[in-house]
């Protein structure tokens, strides 16, 4: 993860880091962003709000603006039409940002595979950290892909 | 003293401590009356420390030096009023008339929220700042009028013997109910909570005029609302929720922090309970019913007083 700021000593920088990283994967805000899925994985996402998942309990805040969020949550294939529209969102967001790709569409395409308008998955166009396949996914598997990426910050 | 009165208590570090526990306690307790579990005691401070060390985008026209500076005016004018609220009969400071004074600077906040829209050359942004000034027009006018009732009451604009009168005689909150159900209202408006988060609905504005905000400004911004709410919920508790007669120095201070956290309590149930209102319905609600009751609540007073 690059610091944004170089002009911290290395020496503060060893005590800072355990501390900085700590905060960073007790706190991601999200984006979610849907690039021509059918809405199916978006409701699924939209289930994590409820009282039975409820991700507050891990810190994680659903942001509206991009300049906030440190997690774009994407759902369905890129399409042709939405392709500059999310590659314009992830150049919003601040550093450090990540990319889960929530569904099965995201990940590879999936039913829209082929498609005449269909790019292909996230991963055409932004680096994508965690894939969570399913279509549409179960909301504990998107719990569990998040607490993954939290694993690798 | 001075230096640790400023400096620790009743200073920045415990306005610093006061303000991540009231975030952390207001969103737990807006979970539980959800039925979700909510963030752990560690949340605010996460959040604080992470967006602190995120990168800090400066849109295309935002001008630079506003940006950075007005989040600092906000955070500064919300510490400077702190030195004149007393934590349970500790302050800083204190004059004859600083209630005026902590009004003013209270109201600062609103204004950079304002120009923070402004400068950031956004479209949400320029209409959230819109917003929050038209929001402004609406509660501040009642607010005033409001916490104006225990200082004509006790016949002194000092904060300190606002908390003396009471002590003598009751609560303000008992004596002007009104005043003090307005007060509150007044202070869900400044603070721009549920159900007065007009300015900053994210389903209508995104982020209202903090949405090109990231990294320390934004962090600096959050800092200062938080904070903002603490001395808030600690100037209601002084001017309605009375001193006390008989505990002085650090036994008073339970005390002074249930009745805080009792306010806090009230505010967060608000947001809980109550759905956003229309910018028109607050225009309407703030100017039509909110001001004139306050009117007559001074008049109350003024009757009380003879
Ligand atoms: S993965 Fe399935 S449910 Fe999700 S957006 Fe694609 S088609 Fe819809």
């Amino acid at each position: 993860m690059v610091d944004a700021r170089s002009t911290i000593p290395n020496a503060v920088k060893r005590w800072t880091a355990p501390v900085v990283r700590w905060a960073r994967r007790k706190s991601p805000w999200v984006l979610h962003f849907n690039s021509g899925g059918c809405n199916g994985c978006d409701i699924e996402i939209l289930d994590l709000l409820t009282p039975r998942y409820d991700m507050e309990r891990l810190g994680i805040l659903k942001e509206a603006a991009p300049r906030h969020a440190d997690v774009l949550v994407c759902t369905g294939p890129v399409t042709r039409q939405s392709r500059d529209r999310l590659l314009r969102i992830y150049e919003q967001m601040a550093a450090p940002k990540w990319v889960v790709a929530v569904g099965s569409c995201s990940c590879s395409g999936g039913v829209f595979h082929g498609g005449y308008n269909i790019h292909g998955g996230i991963d055409k166009v932004l680096p994508v950290n965690v894939y969570v396949p399913g279509c549409p996914c179960r909301p504990e598997a998107i719990v569990a892909g998040i607490a993954q990426l939290l694993g690798e910050i | 003293m001075v230096p640790f009165r400023l400096l620790v208590y009743p200073g920045f570090l415990f306005l610093f401590f006061c303000a991540m526990l009231f975030s952390w306690l207001d969103r737990r307790i807006i979970a539980r009356v959800q039925g979700r579990v909510g963030p752990p005691w560690y949340q605010p401070l996460a959040d604080f420390i992470k967006l602190l060390t995120k990168e800090d985008v400066l849109t295309t026209g935002a001008h630079a030096l506003a940006s950075s500076v007005l989040p600092m005016v906000s955070l500064v004018s919300v510490l400077t009023a702190a030195l004149y609220v007393p934590v349970a009969g500790v302050s800083a400071d204190s004059f004859d008339g600083d209630l005026i004074v902590v009004l003013f600077l209270l109201s600062m906040p609103a204004l950079t929220y304002f120009l923070a829209g402004w400068v950031s050359v956004g479209v949400y942004s320029i209409i959230g700042g819109h917003r929050s000034l038209l929001q402004y027009f609406s509660y501040e006018v009642p607010f005033l009028i409001a916490l104006a009732g225990p200082a004509v009451l006790s016949g002194s604009w000092r904060i300190a013997d606002i908390i003396a009168y009471q002590g003598h005689t009751i609560w303000g909150a008992l004596t002007q109910p009104l005043g003090f159900l307005l007060a509150v209202v007044g202070l869900i408006g400044k603070l721009k909570r549920d159900p007065l988060d007009i300015p900053k609905a994210k389903s209508e504005v995104v982020g209202g005029p903090l949405t090109e905000f990231s990294g320390r400004k934004l962090a600096l911004w959050h800092l200062a609302l938080d904070m903002q709410t603490v001395v808030g919920i600690f100037l209601l508790v002084n001017l309605f929720l009375g001193g006390s007669r008989f505990l002085t120095g650090l036994p008073a201070f339970p005390v002074f922090a249930l009745k805080a956290l009792g306010v806090l309590l009230m505010l967060s149930l608000a947001s809980a309970l109550y759905a956003r209102l229309r910018i028109d319905q607050l225009a309407t609600l703030g100017s039509r019913w909110l001001a004139p009751l306050a009117l007559l609540q001074v008049a109350v007073v003024l009757w009380m007083r003879g």
